[in-house]
């Protein structure tokens, strides 16, 4: 689903944007710009990680939630402008190519629903030390149905599907990190079964060019990896149970702020290949 | 001696005995979505070895986390520094293994080797010099002098790495093409497989 799907009367404005200020401006800095939006990924990236998973109950656990975000909240904002304004910079630059990739759709998407968990929620709840209110009940909910929506067009578009390797391995890795204990190395020792269970049936059972074939399979090992990494992480986000500093709604929007994030930036560089 | 090893990467390594044999260096650079997913697992990767290391360099400016001692925060945070990069490296390595002979004669990848390298110095200066008495300045809000050059160091040479990178994929100076004579020096043109064009040609 590309932006020329959704939006198939835009084309003429589109094609007419790299001609319009600033556009024609960036356009021969394309590079520069490029670069401040890598850079504003990465201090969005380092800022956004630490405040959730404090709020999942790992990483800086010497300071409260709170602490955390009061130390973090002016990069965190530093990030996301930067990102928002060089992205719309970059983006007028190159519209045209934008218009019809689905990764951009899913980036887009993505870029929504990780400003609304990010300010909406994980803000909200962070400040509160853990504890979440209706508001950012609310907002977690509308975030995770555009998340969802994102994660829908990501997994089902042509040739950009495969990316979703990005936001599984995150969250397998994440998972990881934050389960402790004998739930650590069940985790580990599931997820190691089901890779060696995907490459035997497909490098195996079936041969590796045989495309036709693979693709289901890969398909629904995707879908076994999910359940598994969701289930661990379900099954550690109920068993921490209610602390002090949040219970399991506040770590769920932790997961979700991390995921949404990676998969916005995972889109973003699937826009070059598909 | 070192593009004589980088052709036998690129072109014989791995190249098997089939009607179009392929390098294993070619047959990753030409996979459907090995390449892509190479690409972006190293852009995240960098988002949380960078991000995390800007967090720490902050702190040791006295931007940020100033009521945290050094060492808390370090240890809190390093462990995803260093997770990360060894993905950046893993993932870089990769990528450099499916093109080495256009990186090798690109001046921004060489360019960004040597501040990568800055980088790491920095790092092993700091470990070993700057940290010795960290115990006497561990909880100041704004640690001496010497760490924050240490800590400004590092955000500009990672800053400068992630320009380098972005770089490599423009032609700007890609052999062949006609360049100052000291771009074609700093890049090896002259060995590579496109050759050296100097501006001075062009103009006869």
């Amino acid at each position: 689903m590309t932006p020329a799907d959704v939006f198939p009367e835009l084309r003429p404005w589109v094609e007419n944007l790299v001609n319009v200020w600033p556009a024609y401006i960036i356009k021969p800095q394309f590079a520069q710009w490029q670069v401040l939006h890598i850079l504003s990924m990465v201090i969005l990236g380092g800022t956004s990680i630490l405040i959730n998973l404090r709020l999942i109950g790992v990483g800086v656990t010497n300071e409260s939630p709170s602490e955390v975000y009061r130390n973090l909240r002016a990069w965190l904002h530093v990030g996301v402008v930067g990102i928002v304004v060089s992205g719309v910079l970059i983006g007028m630059a190159n519209a045209e190519r934008l218009y019809d990739s689905a990764a951009f759709t899913v980036k887009m998407l993505a870029l929504l629903a990780g400003v609304i968990l990010t300010y909406g929620a994980s803000a909200l709840a962070a400040k509160a030390d853990g504890r979440v209110g209706g508001a950012a009940k609310v907002f977690f909910l509308l975030g995770l149905a555009v998340f969802a929506v994102a994660l829908w067009v990501f997994s089902t578009g042509d040739l950009i599907n495969p990316g979703m390797f990005h936001a599984i391995t995150a969250a397998a890795l994440v998972v990881l990190f934050v389960t402790r204990g004998p739930i650590r190395w069940i985790y580990l020792v599931g997820l190691t079964a089901l890779l060696v269970a995907q490459y035997v049936a497909t490098h195996i059972v079936i041969k590796a060019d045989d495309y036709e074939r693979l693709d289901p399979v890969n398909i629904a090992f995707a879908w076994i990896f999910a359940a598994w990494i969701l289930g661990v992480a379900a099954f550690q986000t109920v068993v921490a149970g209610r602390s002090a500093e949040g219970g399991p709604i506040a770590k769920a929007i932790g997961y979700a702020t991390i995921l949404v994030w990676v998969v916005a930036s995972a889109a973003g560089r699937w826009i070059a290949f598909a | 001696m070192i593009r004589d090893f980088l052709v036998w990467l690129q072109t014989e390594l791995g190249k098997g005995p089939g009607e179009y044999p392929m390098s294993w260096s070619e047959a990753l650079l030409g996979s459907l979505n090995f390449w892509g997913l190479l690409e972006g697992t190293h852009l995240l990767a960098l988002m949380l070895f960078a991000g995390t290391i800007f967090v720490v360099d902050l702190r040791l400016l006295g931007v940020t986390f100033k009521r945290t001692p050094v060492s808390v925060l370090s240890d809190k945070v390093l462990p995803l520094t260093v997770f990360g990069f060894v993905i950046v490296l893993l993932t870089g390595l990769a990528l450099f293994y499916a093109k080495p002979l256009v990186y090798y004669h690109n001046i921004w990848f060489r360019a960004k080797l040597v501040f990568i390298v800055l980088a790491l110095l920095n790092i092993v200066i700091f470990h070993r010099r700057v940290q010795r008495n960290i115990s006497d300045w561990d909880g100041l809000a704004k640690p001496p002098g010497a760490a924050r050059a240490s800590a400004a160091i590092s955000l500009a040479a990672w800053v400068i790495v992630i320009m380098l990178g972005r770089f490599i994929a423009y032609d700007w100076f890609e052999c062949g093409k006609p360049l100052p004579d000291w771009a074609n020096a700093l890049q090896e043109c002259a060995a590579s497989e496109k050759g050296a064009q100097t501006l001075a040609e062009l103009a006869q």
